[in-house]
C-alpha cells in the first residue's frame, strides 16, 4: 500500500487508478470486489474464470477519471467470448492504460459512498451518504473529522435521511453497522497517516447481502 | 502552556488590579475617556487607574502619563484605544514595564487587510516577545459582572443595569454589536450574565481558551457568536473537555472552497456542513439564530436535563395542544401515549377535558394545575412537560414557582409558555426569577436543546464513567 503511494508520487501522477484506489483503501478495511489487472486478453479470460462469471471489465489508468463516459466499462459478461469482445474493445478505445481490470459483478440494490475530503480548518473529514450516480444531486451525506471513534462513525450512519434503507429493505437483510463502522473510521486513520491523500471517493459502496463492498474507489493525491 | 497556567493569566483579564487606559484624553468623542468615566463613576473600580496620552493629562480624575513606563505601581492590564499605526509602539512599551495582559480595542487591523494585516502581526510578534495575552484587536473588550469589572469603550449608564444582574451564562462575542444585543435582550429576561468577552480579531486568545476558562469559573453555560474559527482542531479539543453547556451560533455559511474540488466528496463539504459536524462530534449545542443566544440558556441554568424525548403538554387551549405537538413532531420529540395508570388519576380531578397527551383542562384552581402536573411529571412515560398555561390570574407567577420545584423534585424539566398573558409575564419574569419562554416554538427548542445537552454530557461522561445514561 505504502508502495502504490510511493509510486503514484513518483510518477508525479495526480490520482490513483481504481485499482490502486482499491487496494489503499482494503488497507484501511473497506471491503473490496474481488478484482484482477489483466494485461492480455488470455489474461483477461483467466481472471473471469477464477473469478466467476459474470464480471465487468474495466479499462484501468490514473488518467482515465470518467471510465463510464470513456467507453471503457463493460458490464455482466456472462462467458469468455464475451470477455474477449469486451477486452479488445476497451483496448481499442484507450491506448494509455495500465491494463484492463477484471472485476467480480456483486449485486445489490443499494449504493452508498463513502468519502475523504480535508478541511483547512478542521483537517481529514470522513463522509458517509447516499452513493451511485446521483449521489451529489441527492446529497443525503454526512460528515466526521479524523480520527473517528466508533460512536461517530454510528452517529453519522444515523445522521443521514435515508438510514431505513440499512434497516431490512424490501426483502434484502439489514446492512451489517460494524462493517460500515470500521471502513468509517479506518478511511479516517488512513487520512491521517497519509498526508499525501487529498481526497477519496468510494463510490458506490454496493450492499451484497449485508455486506458493504467498493465498487469503484477513487483516490486524489495532494498536489 | 498548559490550561492552568493559562487560565492563572487569562484571570487578569477579567480582574485586575491595576488598569492603563492607552488612547484616554479629554479630546471631543474620545473613546478611551469613556472606559475611564466607566470604570470611576459606573463600576467604581477599587484599584488605580491611569490614563494614558500625549499631553499626560488627567482623564476622570485619573493621572494622566505619556508612557506606561512613567508609571511608578505595577500595572495589570493594558487597555488600548488609539489609532491602529501607533499601537505596536504601544504594545512594546506594555512588554517593557512588565503589563502582560493587554485589551486591543482599536480598529484597523487584518479585518482591513494589506497594511492592517502587517500591523496586526508586528503587535502579534512582539506580544509574543515579552509573553503577553492579547485580546483583540478590533473588539470591545471584557466584562465581569461577577466582580464588577468592565472595559467596554462608549459604555454608557445603562450598562448598570447588567452588571447590577450577574449570572450564569457567559459569553463570547466576536462583533460588540451583536454583545449588546445580548445585553439589552436580557434586561427583561431572567438569566443574567455572568461574564462577555469580545474577542475581534482573535490575534491571540481565542474562543478555544476561553472555553478552558469559562470551564473553570463559576459561569453555567457557554455561549458564544463566532464569525469564523481561529484553530478548528484547538476549538474541538477544547468543546470536548467541557462539560458545561456549550451553545454556539456562527454566521458565515460560505461556500468558499468548494469549487477547486476533484471528488464528490469535496463538492459536497462546506465549511458550514463540516461546522456543523464538529458541534456534534465535540458537543457542541449548534445555535439556529441570534436570539436562541439569550433566550435558550435559561432552560440549562434552571431546568433539569431533559433524559429522554418523550413530552407530555399541558395546556388550557386544545389547539394549543395541536399546534404544540406538530412542532415537537418536527423538532424530533415524541409525544407519548400516557399510560392507563396515568390518566385514571388524571380523570379523578375535575375539570380535566383530555386526559390523553396533550392534557387539556378547562379554568381551574392553582391547586389543581400543580395536581396535575405532579401526576404527568411523576408517569415513567415521560421525560419532560411543555407548560402552556394559558390564564393570567395572580397566580400563574406562584403555580410555575411550585412546578420549578416540582421539575427538581422529579428531575425531569419542563418549558414553560403561557400564550394568554405573554407580555404580562414577560415583565415580571425578571423579577420573580422564572425561565418563561417568549414564544411556543422557543419552549419546544429549550426540550431539544436540554435534550441535546444531555447526549453530549452522557458522551463526554463516559469517558470517566460516571452515570449519565439516557432513559429508555
Amino acid at each position: 500500500m505504502e508502495q502504490i503511494l510511493k509510486n503514484a508520487i513518483k510518477r508525479g501522477q495526480k490520482s490513483l487508478s481504481e485499482y490502486e484506489s482499491k487496494a489503499v483503501v482494503k488497507s484501511a478495511g473497506v471491503a473490496i470486489t474481488s478484482e484482477k489487472l489483466a494485461r492480455s486478453r488470455e489474461e483477461a479470460t483467466t481472471f473471469a474464470e477464477e473469478i466467476g462469471y459474470p464480471v465487468a471489465l474495466k479499462g484501468c489508468s490514473a488518467t482515465l477519471a470518467h471510465k463510464t463516459e470513456a467507453g471503457v466499462v463493460k458490464l455482466n459478461l456472462a462467458d469468455a467470448k464475451a470477455v474477449r469482445d469486451a477486452y479488445d474493445e476497451i483496448t481499442g478505445r484507450v491506448s494509455e492504460i495500465d491494463g484492463v481490470l477484471v472485476q467480480e459483478m456483486i449485486k445489490g440494490s443499494r449504493e452508498f459512498v463513502i468519502g475523504l475530503t480535508r478541511d483547512p480548518q478542521f483537517g481529514p473529514c470522513v463522509m458517509f451518504g447516499i452513493g451511485g450516480i446521483f449521489t451529489e444531486a441527492i446529497k443525503d451525506v454526512s460528515f466526521r473529522i479524523a480520527p473517528l471513534t466508533e460512536e461517530d462513525a454510528e452517529e453519522m450512519i444515523e445522521e443521514i435521511k435515508m438510514k431505513k434503507l440499512l434497516g431490512g429493505f424490501r426483502g434484502s437483510p439489514a446492512v451489517d453497522r460494524s462493517e460500515l463502522v470500521r471502513a468509517l473510521v479506518g478511511i479516517g486513520e488512513l487520512a491521517l497517516r497519509h498526508s499525501e491523500i487529498a481526497e477519496i471517493d468510494i463510490n458506490p459502496l454496493i450492499i451484497a447481502g449485508n455486506k458493504p463492498v467498493a465498487a469503484d474507489a477513487l483516490i486524489i493525491l495532494a498536489g | 502552556m498548559d490550561v492552568q497556567t493559562q487560565n492563572s493569566q487569562l484571570e487578569k483579564f477579567f480582574n485586575p488590579s491595576s488598569v492603563a487606559v492607552i488612547g484616554a484624553s479629554n479630546g471631543l468623542f474620545n473613546l478611551g475617556a469613556t472606559i475611564c468615566n466607566c470604570l470611576k463613576n459606573y463600576i467604581k473600580f477599587p484599584g488605580p487607574v491611569v490614563a494614558i496620552n500625549r499631553k499626560a493629562e488627567e482623564v476622570s480624575g485619573y493621572p494622566g502619563y505619556s508612557s506606561v513606563t512613567d508609571v511608578s505601581h505595577d500595572i495589570d492590564l493594558a487597555v488600548i484605544i488609539t489609532p491602529a499605526s501607533v499601537v505596536p509602539s504601544f504594545v512594546r512599551q506594555c512588554g517593557e514595564k512588565g503589563i502582560r495582559n493587554i485589551v486591543i480595542e482599536s480598529a484597523g487591523f487584518s479585518e482591513q487587510g494589506g497594511e492592517g494585516k502587517k500591523l496586526q502581526k508586528e503587535i502579534d510578534d512582539c506580544a509574543k516577545q515579552y509573553g503577553i495575552r492579547l485580546l483583540g484587536p478590533n473588539c470591545l473588550g471584557v466584562m465581569n459582572n461577577v466582580t464588577r469589572f468592565c472595559c467596554f469603550y462608549g459604555a454608557y449608564d445603562g450598562i448598570m443595569d447588567a452588571l447590577n444582574k450577574a449570572g450564569g451564562v457567559s459569553y463570547v462575542i466576536q462583533s460588540g454589536g451583536v454583545g449588546v444585543v445580548i445585553i439589552e435582550s436580557l434586561m427583561d429576561d431572567m438569566q443574567g450574565i455572568n461574564k462577555m468577552v469580545s474577542i475581534g480579531n482573535k490575534t491571540d486568545v481565542d474562543e478555544a481558551d476561553l472555553l478552558d476558562y469559562f470551564n473553570n469559573d463559576n459561569t453555567q453555560v457557554i455561549s458564544m457568536y463566532l464569525e469564523n474559527v481561529a484553530d478548528g482542531t484547538k476549538l474541538m479539543k477544547a468543546a470536548s473537555r467541557v462539560k458545561k453547556p456549550i451553545m454556539i451560533f456562527k454566521s458565515g455559511r460560505t461556500e468558499a472552497g468548494t469549487a477547486a474540488a476533484l471528488s464528490h466528496t469535496a463538492g459536497m463539504a462546506n465549511n458550514d456542513v463540516i461546522f456543523d459536524s464538529m458541534c456534534r462530534q465535540a458537543g457542541i449545542i449548534r445555535l439556529k439564530s441570534i436570539s436562541e443566544l439569550y433566550s435558550l440558556p435559561k432552560m440549562l441554568t434552571e431546568m433539569p436535563l431533559l433524559r429522554g424525548n418523550r413530552i407530555a403538554a399541558f395546556t388550557n387551549s386544545g389547539a394549543f395542544g395541536s399546534i404544540s405537538a406538530d412542532i415537537m413532531v418536527d423538532a424530533g420529540l415524541t409525544i407519548p401515549r400516557l399510560s392507563p395508570e396515568t390518566r385514571e388519576k388524571l380523570s379523578k380531578i375535575k375539570g380535566v377535558f383530555n386526559v390523553n397527551n396533550p392534557v387539556d383542562i378547562g379554568p381551574a384552581l392553582p391547586q389543581v394545575y400543580l395536581d396535575l402536573i405532579d401526576i404527568i411529571l411523576a408517569a415513567p412515560e415521560v421525560d419532560g412537560l411543555l407548560l402552556m398555561s394559558s390564564i393570567w390570574r395572580d397566580f400563574v407567577i406562584d403555580v410555575i414557582k411550585e412546578v420549578i420545584k416540582m421539575c427538581r423534585h422529579y428531575d425531569k424539566p419542563a418549558a414553560i409558555y403561557t400564550p394568554n398573558s405573554i407580555s404580562k409575564i414577560i415583565s415580571v419574569r425578571k423579577q420573580f426569577n422564572v425561565p418563561i419562554f417568549d414564544s411556543m416554538e422557543e419552549a419546544v427548542r429549550a426540550l431539544v436543546v436540554s435534550y441535546e445537552q444531555l447526549r453530549y454530557l452522557r458522551k463526554k461522561e463516559q469517558y470517566i464513567g460516571a452515570d449519565f445514561k439516557e432513559r429508555d
